[in-house]
């Protein structure tokens, strides 16, 4: 090998053929990083889930009820799959997942409908072994329900000696419009891949760099230097700076997954995205004593990670404690900032509190990283002397 | 089993990865969603109006318990900015005119927004919203109706004519702690029994110590591999047993079905993951190949179970692979028992597959057997 010049740059190429005679890291780094979000997406190909199947108990068994269930069967979220003479009946569909909800007319909707003072009632029973069942159900039974009740309200008022036109004024058309901003079609998959796709970015870094701590430190070969801890920094920075940008900004528009944000925001976003996983990664990497372990305990971290920066479950609703933590994880402030950019169109300026807050974590896990680096040198040579 | 007992205790790890992460995570998990409802997602008021009945109606809207007001401003774009920094989840727009509308009877049109980049924040927001929109409609009905000398009750059922009761089978609380951690806990489980039953095995080819441990078994795989294991799955057991009591005793988790057969599924299920440890380890004899797969397929287990977007969205060849997932017949299991209180024939396909996973690290046997004997794999 040639010789070069400055220590540094020697460890940056050290470390990039290490990485890439190393088949165990090439997977995990080239690999898995792109092979993951395919899975994913292909996952989570369908945003929404259409027809979940419901039974029906029409009790009531009256023309008014069944031009509820013939509007309930045109909304795309639910089917009606099976009509049941009994609660019990219908139960015993649910119990086996035949279906998946249950909606119920009492004998009396018709009578309470008709009656001006009276109250109708429909039940809805949900599987709730899965929310997005839930939601499917109740979102269409709104939609429903707010539609007829118009008609039953002016029934009432022209009932009572309102006129018609005052009637229809009470009850307009569109009391209120709703608008679901930035991602309009609103789907699991275009919430959940987004961060995802940090997340792999994050946890891959995080296991390959760890790893190769593990390898290195098998062999012995780790002189802890700064050279070494900046060369080694470098080398996994050049080669993640492609696959960011990949995952990051291409993936995205390939997927059709909500990317409204601005190219070049988002490549100011991956430096210290990548820089602050790398330097927290090297401080771990610091407590692998072999190459393998550190997957095995580690793994388990990325379901953690991704509950405790707040994106599926609201941040506004995670404990305090757990909620520090979470900010000193570089994952937390990439996951948001980057859906602010990519999936709400925000500015860099915009997310600016948790833009600094990655430069702040890159620099705290850089002097840490030497810190360590520095007790670790001192160690090795107190080892070799003894 | 005694050696594997000194190497179990000689080496940090396999305590640490196995009862501390699963500790941790128990903890974690359970501390995380204390009230297991999001409540009160922050959203934004823009007041366009500004006249004394919009200002009454922020009061009002305010005072309701369900919602949180977060900001109230004048300028849709300032709002817009603080959903955009994550702030808050909703906008709620009361319109310019909303006051002359109001007094001239006409109704008054309000607008509001969400965003669904993040899931539960903004499905919560647009509840409070539609609540929010239906309290200035129905007061709104209510205004026009004294108007016109109506005593109140009447007016109330002028207004609701028609209601929808919900019910949220064996979940009535709507908790999403229950219904996220009763599966994501034995998951956790799962994937450790995997990653460690790997590389206990593993590591013994790794280190070349393969023929002490044949030589300690009395050169019998058979009797060597079940001395292996008897530690680790005395461990889990005590640890999927624990977490269940910590679950369905302690933190008042539902069970309405049979405890009995709740535990069993997890039994079979802690050993369908320790014998897919064995088949992977099997098929890729090489320590760190085995582990990068196992982590892949167990990290995969959490989204194909099904437990959080349903198996009947997926693609079909998608919904095929999923039933290669252990945990997703553990699922199955857990609705059936612990939330359908279903009788026992709806869940024995899945403890029947359980049971296959557990065959299949059978067939593996002869060519790990090999392994061990001629270490004829490479070492890294």
């Amino acid at each position: 090998m040639t010789k070069f010049q400055y220590p540094i740059v020697k460890a940056f190429v050290t470390e990039l053929l290490r990485i890439f005679r190393d088949p165990g890291v090439t997977v995990i780094f080239i690999v898995a990083t792109l092979a993951y979000p395919l899975i994913y997406k292909a996952l989570y190909w369908n945003e929404q889930i259409t027809n979940v199947p419901v039974a029906v108990v029409d009790l009531s068994n009256t023309p008014q009820s069944r031009e509820f269930l013939h509007k309930w069967n045109a909304a795309p979220d639910i089917r009606l799959t099976h009509t049941c003479t009994s609660m019990a009946e219908a139960e015993m569909l649910l119990r086996d997942q035949k279906v998946h909800g249950i909606i119920y007319f009492p004998r009396d909707f018709a009578r309470q409908l008709a009656d001006p003072l009276g109250k109708a009632h429909i039940s809805l029973y949900c599987d709730m072994s899965s929310f997005l069942y839930m939601k499917a159900i109740y979102l269409s039974c709104n939609n429903v329900m707010l539609e007829s009740m118009r008609n039953i309200q002016i029934d009432r008022y022209e009932q009572m000696g309102i006129g018609q036109e005052m009637a229809w004024a009470l009850v307009q058309d569109a009391p209120y419009t709703e608008t679901a901003l930035f991602t309009p079609t609103g789907g699991y998959g275009s919430f959940l891949i987004p961060a995802v796709l940090m997340l792999i970015l994050h946890q891959t870094l995080f296991f390959g760099i760890c790893m190769l701590g593990g390898t290195i430190r098998e062999e012995n070969e780790e002189k802890y230097t700064f050279s070494s801890l900046f060369g080694r920094a470098g080398a996994c920075f050049t080669i993640y700076y492609a696959l960011a940008t990949i995952l990051l900004c291409a993936l995205p528009r390939l997927f059709d997954i909500p990317h409204i944000g601005s190219f070049w925001d988002i490549q100011l976003l991956i430096v210290p995205y990548l820089l602050a996983i790398i330097f927290f990664s090297l401080c771990v990497s610091v407590f692998i004593r072999n190459r393998e372990s550190g997957l095995v305990i580690l793994i388990s971290t990325s379901l953690i990670f991704l509950f405790m920066a707040g994106i599926s479950w609201p941040k506004e609703m995670i404990p305090d404690a757990w909620w520090y933590i979470a900010t000193c994880i570089p994952y937390t402030h990439g996951a948001h900032a980057y859906i602010h950019i990519n999936s709400m169109g925000a500015s860099l300026a915009t997310t600016s509190t948790e833009y600094i807050a990655l430069w702040i974590l890159t620099g705290v896990y850089c002097i840490l990283a030497c810190g360590l680096f520095c007790i670790r040198k001192r160690k090795l040579l107190e080892e070799t002397l003894t | 089993m005694v050696r594997e007992l000194h190497i179990m205790f000689a080496r940090p790890l396999y305590l640490f990865a196995s009862v501390g992460v699963m500790l941790l995570s128990t903890f974690f998990f359970l501390t995380l969603m204390q009230g297991g409802t999001a409540e009160q997602m922050p959203i934004a008021v823009v007041d366009m109006d500004q006249t004394s009945i919009s200002r009454r109606l922020i009061h009002e809207m305010q005072a309701t318990p369900s919602v949180d007001i977060c900001l109230v401003t004048n300028s849709y774009p300032e709002a817009r900015e603080a959903m955009q920094q994550g702030h808050l989840y909703g906008i709620f727009v009361i319109r310019e005119g909303f006051y002359r509308d109001l007094v001239s009877l006409k109704r008054p049109q309000i607008d509001f927004y969400v965003t669904n980049s993040y899931t539960v924040g903004g499905n919560t927001a647009y509840k409070q919203m539609l609540t929010m929109a239906n309290l200035v409609s129905g007061a709104f009905q209510r205004e026009v109706l004294r108007k016109k000398g109506l005593p109140d009750d009447v007016i109330m059922h002028r207004i609701q004519p028609l209601a929808i009761e919900g019910h949220m089978v064996a979940n009535p609380w709507g908790n999403y702690s229950v219904y996220l951690v009763s599966t994501i806990l034995p998951g956790i489980l799962g994937l450790i029994c995997l990653m460690l039953t790997i590389f206990a095995i593993g590591f013994e080819l790794k280190s070349r110590s393969s023929h002490t441990w044949l030589r300690v078994a009395g050169g019998n795989y058979t009797v060597a591999m079940i001395g292996k294991l008897i530690p680790y799955t005395l461990i889990y057991l005590i640890l999927g047993i624990g977490c269940h009591v910590i679950l369905f005793r302690f933190a008042g988790f539902p069970v309405y079905g049979s405890t009995a057969r709740l535990m069993f599924g997890l039994v079979l299920f802690i050993f369908a993951m320790e014998a897919l440890g064995i088949t992977l380890i099997g098929l890729l004899p090489t320590l760190r190949d085995a582990l990068s797969i196992g982590a892949l397929y167990s990290m995969l287990g959490f989204s194909l179970s099904g437990f959080t977007y349903p198996q009947m969205a997926m693609l079909p060849p998608v919904r095929a692979l999923s039933y290669m997932e252990p945990l997703r017949h553990y699922y199955l299991i857990y609705v059936n028992e612990a939330l359908m209180a279903a009788p026992v024939e709806n869940s024995i396909p899945n403890m029947l597959a359980l049971t296959v996973f557990m065959l299949a690290s059978l067939c593996v046997a002869p060519r790990l057997h090999r392994a061990l004997v001629y270490w004829n794999y490479p070492l890294k």
